[in-house]
């Protein structure tokens, strides 16, 4: 590893240690609600969720919530708040290069994802169960991709927008709808056609399907897979020109 | 943009000093040295490199205190300077006591007091062994004893043969420490040379007053005729002579041979401060600038 980029996430992670309240909306969020939304519809197969249990239906949907956090959220208002207040300045100036920064920024989004979605499941197998995995390498992959193209929009929002404040304004705005559309709100089923519409196209949606999908046995959910592989490589460049100085 | 046809030549080794009124386009300037900032047009050379296109090489040879700037809250004193430390860095320890930050290694950046945080931003800007030292309103916020200690340290990065760029509003502090002043107006340099040559061009009249009831007439007419007098006020008992800066010795020598030296007098020499205020005052400038022209920071040795 890069000695400028290892020595950036060593110290992020220490700090990230040292304030731990930061990860509240990236750790606790997910599992409050999946808590309170998967026990709101037993645990009966419903044909609302695909006839499966609702509440396995959630827990296979929440760790892509995970990623949204982490993607939409917790990365743009960090980035945004050190370029606010001049510690990006101070780092570039020292001689560490901008993509090194986006680069650890990564590792370290990738590294709380992780950790977010074992937390999570060690949660949820108590309370609901884990269900069974059925194809385990198109959710690996689904996981991998996601978690790297909504890192990677977190690093292009915290690029792009001027302060942390507004950071958290467009990271919450473009969060809840996909939040509730795609991921952690009711089944696309029991939504009407326009709204539907509306959810069908969603970064967040489209992840959550290709997780979804092949975990729960449901189908291969190809199409959104390919979408996401697609967003992950559009989202990467963008991050990456937009950071390499 | 707010540098145009910026031709600044650091020599290698010297403490220059950029100075100007706010807005003058000076910490645009050192941005684009260090490549923080891409100028639109126009060519750059520091230390040989272009900051833009050969950043990475020429970044680790520069050590800068920039304006507004900080670090992660949370990061602790020590842990800043191990996380800035490259390969031929000096030890953080020894600069740290130098600076007075010894104490608080472990203290978190977030509770540091403001001079506190300059002393730290200097202990990094000089942990690398740096070629050429950018210090961006280096002393704002500091106190009188922290300031002179800080003055040393530049000092001594001068005897140890580094080049600074030293951007100020304090002018006692340019005069103190630059062999060479650039100032600057609007992104442009209004001139350059040493402080005591801009003092000669730009403000060279003293001012003395002393107050005399019983002023005898010859004395003052004596006043009038000295060589480099310019103005000799009256108002009441008070005078005022103003010329050039040989008048001071020339006037306390009438005082003196007329045995009558007032107890109110005062002298005022003419300072960096003044020049600069009479250089902005002369040539006020009409146009935008819109293109940046550095050349050769450092780069002769």
């Amino acid at each position: 590893m890069n000695t400028a980029v290892g020595k950036l996430v060593r110290a992020e992670l220490k700090l990230m240690a040292r304030d731990p309240l930061v990860l509240t909306f990236v750790f606790a969020f997910p599992i409050v609600t999946m808590l309170i939304i998967g026990g709101a519809f037993g645990t009966r197969p419903n044909p609302g969720f695909d006839n499966t249990n609702p509440a396995h239906w959630y827990v296979a949907s929440y760790l892509t919530v995970v990623i949204g956090a982490t993607g939409l959220v917790m990365l743009p208002v960090h980035l945004a708040s050190y370029r606010e207040r001049g510690v990006l300045r101070r780092f570039a100036a020292a001689g560490f290069p901008r993509w090194s920064f986006a680069i650890a920024q990564l590792i370290v989004g990738l590294m709380t994802t992780a950790v977010a979605c074992a937390l999570l499941l060690a949660v949820a197998a108590p309370v609901y169960g884990i269900p069974a995995v059925h194809d385990a390498w198109r959710v690996a992959v689904a996981l991998s991709l996601g978690a790297v193209a909504f890192v990677s929009i977190g690093v292009l929002l915290g690029s792009l927008l001027p302060s942390a404040r507004s950071a958290q304004a467009v990271g919450l705005l473009i969060f809840f709808p996909s939040f509730l559309l795609g991921a952690g709100g009711p089944p696309p089923r029991v939504m009407g056609s326009v709204v539907r519409k509306v959810a069908d196209p969603l970064p967040l949606t489209l992840l959550t399907n290709a997780v979804r999908e092949p975990w729960l046995g449901l189908g291969t959910a190809t199409g959104s897979l390919i979408a996401v592989a697609a967003l992950t490589v559009a989202a990467l460049v963008l991050a990456a020109r937009r950071t390499a100085l | 943009m707010v540098v145009d046809g910026l031709d600044l030549d650091v020599p290698a080794g010297e403490i220059v000093g950029l100075i100007g009124a706010n807005g003058a386009g000076k910490t645009t300037t050192v941005e684009c040295i260090q490549g923080l900032r891409r100028p639109d047009a126009g060519t750059l050379r520091v230390l040989g490199y272009d900051p833009v296109t050969q950043a990475e090489e020429l970044r680790p040879l520069i050590g800068s205190q920039l304006q507004d700037s900080a670090l992660p809250d949370r990061l602790r004193v020590a842990e800043a300077v191990e996380l800035f430390s490259t390969a031929q860095a000096r030890d953080g320890g020894e600069l740290l006591e130098r600076f007075g930050l010894a104490e608080r290694r472990r203290s978190a950046f977030g509770s540091l007091s403001g001079g506190e945080r300059q002393r730290l931003f200097l202990v990094l800007a000089l942990l690398n062994r740096p070629r050429l030292v950018i210090l961006d309103e280096l002393t704002q916020g500091l106190d009188p004893a922290a300031r002179r200690n800080v003055w040393a340290a530049v000092r001594q990065l001068h005897d140890e043969g580094t080049t600074v760029l030293l951007v100020t509003h304090e002018m006692d502090e340019a005069e103190a420490l630059c062999a060479q002043v650039v100032v600057m107006r609007a992104g442009r340099v209004l001139d350059a040379g040493a402080p005591a040559d801009l003092v000669d061009r730009h403000a060279s009249t003293a001012t003395i007053r002393f107050s005399m009831p019983a002023l005898p007439a010859q004395l003052l007419d004596q006043v009038r005729r000295l060589d480099g007098v310019r103005e000799v006020g009256r108002d009441g008992a008070r005078i005022t002579v103003r010329g050039h800066r040989r008048v001071i010795a020339h006037v306390g020598a009438v005082l003196v041979r007329w045995e009558s030296v007032p107890a109110d007098l005062s002298v005022h020499v003419p300072s960096l401060e003044d020049a600069l205020l009479g250089l902005l005052e002369e040539r006020p400038t009409t146009d935008t600038p819109a293109v940046a022209q550095m050349s050769l920071i450092g780069a002769q040795r």
